[in-house]
């Protein structure tokens, strides 16, 4: 039996990083999957993905409303009924996937696996543990196994030629409960980062010492802006209200895996280095030889930032 | 109006987790344990409605061995819940799908207005126990509530942040809320408070009385210590530095 990949795109026509990511983790299972995308306007990204080597079969579940509107009482009921078919059922562990799939295995009564990090088998995952001090390698008892996944931890899946047979889109037929009345959305507001944090190559991260938002902006926001990086924040810096909570890079914000990682200003406290320790190449900047986040670091540099970062935006 | 609210004891999150030598089990028998952060957060937010005069009742509820357990709900008791429920469970950890059941049953027999638990607990982290219970429950949900209003004896407004940007819901109550560290500033606990807790009866439910059926979703192959460090080569001056970012930003396009 196949893995079905559930994917709500937020963009019409183009396809998330974090989806080939997911392709990627279901490929580990087997060599075809099976894609639900739930939202509306579906038939522009339905046709891209069906072209997708790995992909045998594309199924839509249309909403009336727009994704932003899409709670997961109302997509809960239509899923328990689809994801029955298959033996295992992936979507990112990102507030969308963290929030709805639970409440299905709720719903179902069978146990779920969150934010797994590695798919050694069809029925063996790992996913860490203790601000992700320890790695824990898990045996699944369940014939259908519900996996968030950190898609971050996952290689974008190449593709590598074109599909030998389009596959097909079936438009399904499940109501979603659109007029689910217990949870209402007052008020959404929207947050366009041009770099998506969680899947940004290069992310520069400044900590509590830049003291002011206007600081923040200038360094931090300057330096990403001019190496074309995502920004990200210890808890500290977010705490203070120097950067928005979703710029926070840690165990309690967002876990990232860049090919470079500048800390800034960053003392290095066990759960913001849980968010970044995957991160390939990390360079580390500091006043405080003794800070712990030279123990992360691949490279360190001591000195006082206010000086460095202007240099380096110049320099870079 | 009457919370629900869900407790537990882990290992306190300035203890290094060891694996033993088999690297089947955690060390964590002789650990120094404290009540999950995320956990006191929810106490808290309850214990203020309480004082606001919103609620009345607030029953802890906390489900593991004995000793944790008794711990974290004579910490609840202390910090201002009105009652405290232990069921009293043997294994080193309960899976989420186990504890939404308990929690189910629970709910049904107290009929609370809200259940309010923290958004994960800081050992496991699987963020799925307030979820699972609402979708068992068909209740509304809300994780990782950043504010909580109570709007009137029926409704509630929360805020919470979602993956391009936030918002605001209301929800219709009873209601399952998870929330997250930035709700509000957990109080201290007072020693004569606690003193008067441990003296505080505690309303200890069998497993074997909920008659649910308790089956393992999944068992633990291995654990691995992935406190990794780093060789960090220090810089010893700006040209240095920008020599190296320049190649690692070579390298990546």
């Amino acid at each position: 039996m196949k893995p079905l990949l559930i994917y709500s795109p937020y963009t019409i026509n183009i396809i998330n990083p974090n989806f080939y990511s997911l392709l990627a983790a279901a490929t580990k299972i087997t060599a075809e999957c099976e894609v639900l995308l739930i939202g509306n306007n579906l038939e522009e990204i339905a046709k891209s993905i069906s072209q997708l080597e790995p992909v045998s079969r594309v199924l839509c579940l249309n909403s009336l409303v727009e994704l932003e509107n899409l709670l997961p009482e109302k997509i809960a009921p239509a899923l328990v009924e689809i994801v029955k078919n298959y033996t295992h059922i992936l979507i990112a562990s990102d507030s969308f996937g963290r929030n709805l799939l639970p409440r299905v295995a709720g719903m179902l009564e069978i146990g779920q696996f969150s934010d797994i990090v590695n798919i050694i088998s069809p029925t063996i995952f790992e996913r860490f543990m203790y601000t992700g001090s320890i790695l824990a390698k898990l045996e699944s008892l369940e014939q259908l196994n519900l996996l968030t996944i950190r898609t971050s931890n996952f290689i974008p899946y190449k593709i590598k030629k074109a599909n030998q047979e389009v596959a097909a889109i079936v438009k399904l037929d499940l109501n979603l409960d659109e007029n689910y009345e217990g949870t209402e959305i007052v008020k959404y507001d929207f947050i366009d980062k041009s770099i998506d944090l969680s899947h940004a190559e290069i992310v520069v991260s400044g900590g509590s010492s830049l003291k002011s938002k206007e600081q923040f902006d200038l360094l931090i926001g300057g330096l990403a802006k001019k190496i074309n990086a995502a920004i990200g924040a210890s808890k500290a810096a977010v705490d203070e209200g120097l950067v928005s909570n979703d710029c926070q890079v840690g165990q309690t914000g967002k876990v990232v895996a860049p090919k470079l990682y500048l800390a800034i200003g960053i003392s290095g406290a066990l759960q913001h280095i849980s968010g970044m320790k995957n991160s390939k190449v990390v360079v580390a900047i500091n006043n405080d030889s003794q800070a712990p986040i030279f123990d992360h670091a691949d490279y360190g540099f001591i000195g006082d930032l206010f000086e460095i970062v202007p240099k380096l935006i110049d320099k870079l | 109006m009457k919370i629900i609210i869900g407790v537990k004891n882990v290992v306190d999150p300035n203890v290094k987790v060891r694996v033993n030598e088999s690297g089947d089990k955690l060390d964590i028998a002789q650990a120094k344990m404290s009540l999950n952060p995320f956990d006191e957060v929810a106490i808290e937010k309850a214990v203020r409605l309480k004082e606001e005069g919103i609620a009345q009742e607030l029953i802890a509820i906390s489900i593991g061995n004995t000793q944790n357990a008794t711990n974290a709900l004579r910490m609840a008791l202390a910090l201002g819940c009105t009652r405290g429920i232990l069921v009293e469970a043997l294994d080193e950890f309960i899976e989420p799908i186990s504890i939404a059941k308990i929690l189910r049953e629970v709910t049904k027999k107290e009929n609370p207005d809200m259940i309010l638990l923290g958004k994960q607990a800081i050992d496991d982290e699987a963020s799925q126990v307030g979820q699972m219970l609402a979708g068992m429950l068909n209740l509304p949900q809300a994780t990782s509530i950043l504010t909580l209003n109570i709007l009137s004896s029926n409704l509630v407004e929360v805020s919470q942040e979602v993956d391009k940007g936030s918002q605001i819901l209301k929800l219709k109550l009873p209601a399952v809320l998870t929330v997250d560290l930035s709700l509000n500033e957990p109080r201290f606990v007072k020693l004569p408070q606690l003193m008067l807790a441990r003296k505080k009866e505690l309303e200890v439910l069998p497993l074997s009385q909920l008659g649910i059926n308790l089956k393992a979703s999944s068992k633990v192959i291995s654990y691995l210590d992935a406190d990794t460090k780093r060789q960090c080569k220090m810089l010893k001056d700006y040209d240095e530095l920008i020599q190296v970012l320049q190649q690692q930003m070579t390298n990546i396009n």
